[in-house]
């Protein structure tokens, strides 16, 4: 009886081995045909597989739709120049040679890896669902983990779970957005894996990173409606270039009243710093901006860093003048290393790039400006 | 990686469990346990550190399930558990992508049932090389293949990010490289943009910050570095500076580039931002620029056979432009920002005497329109009632009062739907009522069109001048307002006198005149304008006894017989009980006389608002 089941068994346990055999034969094959590094190749595991080919037929089919309309409308023909789109290039490269493919190619490729490392940021192209189903290779540079790991991965699984609302409403994408390309602008946390010095760490021991999404909504028409996602991601830097006009620096307490201002707001804006402290940012901007400044401050608030998109700070006197701000969420005092644990009192520093002269001088828009008009 | 490999360790092992042992794992507890071990070995693909790392995995789900598990078997079984559970995941993680492929594969889309595994990959390999085929051959190129040509890479940065690169030389702002794309941003063909000097085409209050920019002195930018470390939410790590470049000085700045207007051949048009100023019939967009300095030798540049280039380092600035939004695009249900919301603080008398810069988006007007006017006159006629008797409860209260839905008349005339909450602050040292603050917040519901609330605010306002009769020296446009300040006004009062009954002895908590004041209308044809105008001067807890009383005298006169006695009773100002009743009534008869002395004067209408 035994003797029989155990033959049974072998039997089967054979089988299986074969059946396993062939499974990875195939996924050899599958990893084979696709553009990857061999060392990244080597390292694949079944599942990777599988999701890095998700990702190449998915960017295949998107691309692809929109080739076959650019070729309506390209201009670039004239110019004889690279063209967009790998399968327009095919109908028009019939007399070049290989040799000369291949250092466009390489221009080509030169520009995209100037653009990705000047931008300091990745792409990324993500489904109406979350999935990110490509990523730029530098992805590795910011968080440590490699394009191959990534890609086909949920976004949900990697960013911090309280802006996982915020996310899906961005992803939320009405027809008439896509086909218009609406853009989107928000900023995220994201899992990091990079250590101190740069290292790539294990994921369990990963930071959150804030990064700034901007991109726009992309949709190909064949072989079926598929819309997704473009995203530059790029981190907040904590440090700015500032130079001698059209920006200032300020700080905040963490309800955004002044504690500090710099000395050339005087130039820009025409309040001395003094005449700042103390008050909120909210009454010295255009009413209307109230929204941007109050997604500004919700940013900073929960996620530490944010940028603020365009909006009115009013000039003393009258009048606005169109700024930008870059913001961060900084100890205000320096930790000490004497009580580490201890809860340290945080501050808003602020970097304002102005962006606009002084627009429309003689308009009042609040009673401050009017005192400061004719009072002072 | 490690989670990838030992996914992929598990997935191994997973699928002889499920083909031997099926769903079940009874089938003795020896075996499973033999073979795991034997068939790790067999696989010569996986890392060896994989097993580390499962093996710490079972540990960790050993803690985790051990509540779980039930405690039959000793060792063998609570391995097993939480073991089971790992390869179930993987089965159906691994299931799920097998789905997903063979949706994305055409060839499997038509099949009636759901094909396995190993079909699906191997059509999966054919779809694969049917692409190859068409989409050129990088599959065999010297050059480092990516997932994504990168064509296809660059077509998505642009779309994307909505950019340009461009390289100008420090020197003399020529443009030295600008690539395609910026045909879709400005305008301008690339042809036309290449060797021109950049200044042409930046806003003239911008050049200055460019040439700033430009100025290749290290001396002058200065790095503001800010500390980063250990706060709270900052994470800990100092800014990753990946200096790929030579000389790696960082630029970021924003400025005008001027574009052409003439329509290009591009359909979206409507993409391009509005301006930020016209000036010299030139559209200006913002451009966010960030890029660094590098130098080149000359020689490599492909400049237009400008022999007479110096043989020495050419710095340039190579940055990308990037097209800036106009508005920031935040979807809908963007974050969850409360509805809006603004703060007003009234007298007890209902008049304001704060009002939050935000209340403007909702109300129209500006604060300094509505300081000093009375609340009643934007509430709806259906809803004085209930706002009434609100008013009296948070006056007497020390919580908040939560009001129902009510509308409020915006500058234009439609109505807002709001709702509050109330509380008072009380004066700790005189114990009385100092001020109302109000916590009002927006209500978006279903049929509040705008045209509804203008038909309903023109209906009420038409009701409301019916209802009065008409006051000589008063135009019937300010009617209503009338009528409605005298209400807060006469609650107010009910407030005052409550004081001056609480202040002797005798009194109870409620005014026992409440109920009867409650009866009678709120309507009083005879009340002033200037009479509330002294009332507001005054201020609700001022101790100027002869004006609160006329004045409170005057909002209760003309009422119907009974309560105006009552009210009359209640005149006289807390702390002045030498006052009788007697004298009350006289004085009150006197103010009486005043103001309809008062009321030709219709200047005093305007003194109430600003004149904006």
């Amino acid at each position: 009886m035994t003797a029989d089941k155990e033959k049974r068994r072998a039997i089967s346990r054979e089988a299986a081995r074969r059946r396993r055999r062939v499974e990875s034969d195939v996924f050899g094959d599958l990893s084979q045909l696709l553009p990857l590094q061999p060392s990244v190749r080597a390292n694949l595991d079944k599942p990777s597989v599988i999701r890095l080919t998700l990702s190449y037929i998915r960017m295949h089919t998107l691309l692809k739709g929109s080739a076959g309309l650019k070729a309506q409308t390209s201009h670039t023909v004239r110019y004889g120049q690279v063209l967009e789109g790998g399968e327009e290039r095919q109908m028009h490269d019939g007399g070049r040679d290989k040799e000369e493919k291949g250092t466009e190619e390489v221009e080509v490729s030169e520009e995209t890896n100037m653009y990705l490392r000047i931008m300091e940021g990745f792409l990324m192209v993500l489904s109406t669902e979350g999935d990110m189903i490509y990523l730029s290779d530098n992805v590795s540079k910011y968080m440590g983990l490699t394009q191959a790991e990534l890609m086909g991965h949920n976004i949900f699984e990697f960013t911090h779970p309280c802006d996982h609302e915020e996310i899906r409403n961005n992803l939320r994408l009405t027809a008439e957005q896509v086909w218009s390309g609406a853009k989107r602008d928000f900023v995220m946390r994201i899992k990091s894996a990079l250590t101190h010095r740069g290292r790539s760490a294990n994921l369990k021991s990963a930071t959150w990173k804030v990064l700034h999404c901007q991109g726009r909504a992309k949709v190909c028409v064949t072989p079926s409606s598929v819309s997704c996602l473009l995203l530059t991601c790029q981190p907040l830097p904590l440090s700015h270039t500032l130079l001698s006009t059209h920006t200032f620096t300020s700080q905040h307490s963490m309800d955004m009243r002044f504690t500090y201002c710099d000395q050339r707001v005087t130039l820009l804006l025409g309040y001395s710093p003094q005449e700042l402290l103390g008050r909120s940012i909210y009454d010295l901007c255009h009413t209307l901006d109230i929204k941007c400044l109050t997604k500004n401050h919700l940013n900073l608030c929960l996620k530490s860093q944010s940028v603020s998109g365009q909006y009115r700070m009013l000039v003393r006197g009258g009048g606005y003048v169109w700024v930008e701000s870059h913001s961060a969420v900084i100890p205000s005092v320096k930790p000490s290393k004497s009580r580490p644990g201890a809860h340290q009192p945080l501050c808003i520093l602020c970097v304002t790039y102005v962006l606009s002269g002084v627009e429309e001088p003689s308009l009042q828009l609040s009673l401050d400006q009017t005192l400061n008009r004719y009072l002072s | 990686m490690s989670a990838g490999g030992s996914e992929g360790t598990a997935d191994r092992t997973a699928d002889p469990a499920a083909e031997e042992k099926g769903q079940a794992s009874q089938a003795g507890p020896s075996l499973p346990a033999v073979e795991l071990p034997r068939k790790r070995k067999g696989v010569v693909e996986e890392k060896s550190d994989t097993h580390v790392q499962q093996s710490i995995d079972f540990q960790m789900e050993d803690e985790l399930s051990r509540s779980e598990a039930e405690d039959q078997q000793v060792k063998m079984k609570c391995f097993r558990e939480p073991h089971r559970q790992i390869e179930k995941r993987r089965r159906d993680k691994m299931n799920n992508l097998i789905d997903e492929l063979s949706a994305m594969i055409p060839a499997c889309q038509p099949m009636a049932r759901k094909l396995d595994k190993l079909t699906v990959l191997r059509k999966a390999v054919q779809h694969l090389k049917a692409l190859k085929g068409t989409s050129g051959a990088f599959s065999d190129t010297t050059y480092k293949p990516s997932i994504l040509p990168h064509d296809d890479l660059r077509h998505l940065l642009l779309r994307a990010a909505d950019s340009f690169l461009l390289v100008v030389s420090c020197d003399r702002a020529k443009i030295l490289f600008i690539s395609e794309s910026v045909s879709k941003i400005l305008n301008f063909s690339r042809l036309e943009l290449t060797g021109q000097s950049l200044f042409d085409f930046i806003h003239p209050k911008d050049i200055n910050k460019v040439k700033e920019q430009l100025s290749s002195s290290e001396l002058f930018p200065r790095q503001r570095l800010i500390d980063a470390a250990t706060g709270a939410q900052v994470p800990a790590d100092t800014p990753v500076r990946v200096s790929h470049l030579s000389t790696g000085a960082r630029r970021s700045f924003f400025c005008r580039m001027k574009h052409s207007r003439v329509t290009g051949k591009h359909e979206d048009k409507r993409s391009l931002p509005s301006t930020s100023k016209k000036k010299d019939t030139y559209r200006y967009c913002t451009l966010h620029c960030t890029g660094y300095m590098r130098s080149w030798p000359s020689s490599q540049l492909d400049s237009e056979g400008d022999a007479e280039k110096e043989p020495s380092n050419l710095t340039c600035l190579v940055m990308v432009c990037r097209l800036h939004p106009h508005v920031s695009h935040h979807p809908s249900k963007d974050i969850n920002v409360k509805p809006t919301e603004f703060v007003t603080r009234c007298a007890i008398d209902g008049k304001f005497i704060y009002v939050d810069q935000q209340a403007t988006t909702v109300i129209g007007f500006l604060p300094q329109e509505v300081l000093g006017t009375s609340c009643y006159e934007y509430f709806h006629q259906d809803d004085l009632q209930h706002l009434a008797e609100k008013h009296r409860q948070v006056l007497r209260n020390k919580e908040k009062i939560e009001t129902q839905c009510y509308k409020f008349k915006t500058k234009y005339g439609s109505y807002v739907s709001l709702q509050s909450q109330w509380f008072s602050f009380t004066n700790p040292w005189t114990k009385e009522v100092e001020f109302i603050v109000s916590l009002n917040r927006v209500i978006s519901g279903p049929g509040h069109t705008k045209d509804e609330e203008e038909a309903g605010g023109s209906k009420a306002l038409q009701e409301d001048i019916k209802q009065i009769p008409v006051i000589p020296g008063l135009s019937s446009g300010l009617g209503p307002m009338i009528y409605a300040g005298s209400i807060g006004t006469q609650i107010a009062n009910e407030l005052i006198d409550s004081y001056r009954m609480n202040s002797s002895p005798s009194s109870g908590s409620s005014s026992p005149f409440g109920t009867a004041q409650e009866k009678c209308p709120l309507v009083s044809p005879k009340t002033s304008r200037s009479a509330s105008s002294r009332e507001d001067t005054a201020g609700s807890s001022s101790q100027s006894q002869s004006d609160s009383k006329t004045t409170a005298g005057g909002a209760a006169s003309g009422s119907t017989g009974e309560p105006s006695q009552l009210d009359l009773d209640n005149m006289v100002v807390p702390g002045l009980s030498s006052f009788s009743n007697d004298e009350a009534a006289m004085a009150v008869i006197m103010s009486l006389l005043e103001t309809d002395v008062n009321m030709g004067q219709s200047g005093d209408f305007e003194d109430l608002h600003w004149p904006f």
